[in-house]
């Protein structure tokens, strides 16, 4: 039985498994719900996300739901089934690191990155409120410390941990709505390593594809 | 060699690793810092943290940061070494679904409750700020919702994925702090699902005995 994820292109948490679903080779198919109202409704809520959220992954009878979570199970479940590539290595020590980076992105990496987006993406179309230039100028603020620790981070690596990871995967629904702002994207272009880094990354086949979905 | 944390008793994410040490039966130093201050010097984050936080571990050479990636690595490398506890079921459905509560924990219970946690305990005793009570109030209204959720999840079970797992012990340290206080116990105590799975997590000798930690930390610094 196929796979199905429920979700919008749109939302990041719902392109982060779209990404990991093809970087790992494995067939799905992709459910839109009904409306957004329709997440709160009782039967989805009872049945799909206790939270009303997306996105949420059915396999079989088995329903998983949260981005990073359903990830983790896809790798854990389906990493090298359908081809090679490797998003937590098996290593106990590169794995730790891996789950690391991917702490950096929440705790650190996606707030900063969210305030921008959340006003110059999100705020008009589903608010129907003016971006706010106070909350984007510290967007832009917080995110530029955090990405002079990346620029460090990132010295001599191709990717967080050397090798492309999950960690890496994660920062990119988020990086590529920022950035394809163009009052932003110096913020990523302006420091070497990183500039490296996200265009490896938005050059990956994989990657291209997904970020195609979000713009139809 | 033994394995070296460091951190303060009193940090939420440095207790989240000792609870899950101790649960594993893992032995452990523990290095506190030498001031809040000196985690922004340059060798601290050159050598422990990039980001100037804590807790960081090393594990012989390896070093790793952020609490629950350093709780993972724990529970994949020494789970099952020195006890029998089990807090990553091996089953792929079983552990994804305790990463699915790790994520409830982190994006929808824990940000509430953080905040009450800075207002009551962190605010006047580090930065000399009076509580904001419209902070506080807010929060627990939003935290009250979530607890609404966790009372149906926890229906019939003693623990959120039935046994107990890292889910469980991550929302100990900072429920902990936010319990303590007369004026909040009730989000809590007023479930009956709820009540039970914290008194749960509150009689388990890790927990009980870091509990221990976190208060004397409080009362001698």
């Amino acid at each position: 039985m196929t796979i199905k994820l429920i979700g919008y292109p749109i939302s990041t948490p719902t392109l982060r498994v779209v990404i990991c679903l093809k970087e790992l080779g494995i067939p799905y198919e992709f459910e839109p719900p009904a409306s957004f109202q329709a997440l709160k409704d009782k039967d989805y809520i009872a049945n799909k996300h206790a939270f009303g959220k997306i996105p949420v992954l059915l396999d079989g009878d088995y329903v998983i739901n949260e981005s990073r979570a359903i990830c983790r199970y896809l790798v854990s479940k389906y990493q090298g089934k359908y081809n090679d590539t490797i998003l937590i290595p098996s290593d106990v020590h590169k794995a730790g690191l891996v789950e690391q980076f991917i702490s950096y992105e929440s705790c650190y990496y996606d707030s900063p990155v969210s305030k921008i987006i959340g006003q110059e993406v999100f705020a008009k179309k589903f608010r129907g409120k003016d971006p706010d230039p106070e909350i984007i100028k510290q967007g832009r603020e917080d995110l530029s410390k955090v990405l002079d620790v990346y620029e460090k981070l990132l010295e001599g690596k191709e990717y967080l941990i050397g090798e492309f990871s999950l960690a890496d995967i994660f920062h990119c629904p988020c990086t590529n709505l920022a950035y394809g702002i163009a009052a932003h994207s110096d913020l990523w272009d302006n420091r070497p390593n990183v500039k490296n880094w996200w265009n490896n990354l938005r050059n990956r086949d994989c990657i291209k594809k997904s970020f195609e979905e979000v713009k139809n | 060699m033994t394995i070296k944390l460091i951190g303060y008793a009193a940090s939420g994410p440095t207790t989240k690793v000792i609870i899950t040490l101790k649960e594993l039966g893992i032995p452990y130093e523990l290095d506190p810092p030498a001031t809040y201050q000196s985690l922004k010097d340059d060798d601290y984050i050159k050598n422990k943290h990039p980001f100037g936080k804590m807790p960081v571990l090393f594990d012989g050479d390896f070093r790793i940061t952020e609490s629950r990636a350093i709780c993972r690595y724990l529970a994949s490398k020494y789970q099952g070494k020195y006890n029998d506890t089990i807090l990553l079921p091996n089953d792929v459905h079983q552990a994804s679904l305790v990463d699915q509560y790790i994520s409830y924990e982190s994006f929808y219970y824990d940000p509430p409750l953080s905040k009450i946690v800075y207002q009551e305990k962190v605010a006047k005793k580090f930065f000399d700020k009076d509580p904001d009570l419209e902070v506080i109030k807010e929060n627990r209204e939003e935290l009250a919702k979530v607890l609404d959720v966790f009372e149906k999840l926890l229906e019939g079970k003693e623990y959120l994925n039935g046994e107990c797992s890292l889910a469980d012990l991550f929302i100990c340290p900072n429920t902990y702090h936010v319990y303590c206080i007369d004026a909040h116990s009730d989000l809590w105590d007023s479930r009956p699902n709820v009540k039970n799975w914290w008194n749960r997590l509150c009689n388990r000798d890790s927990v009980k005995t870091t509990f221990e930690e976190i208060k004397s930390f409080w009362e001698n610094n």
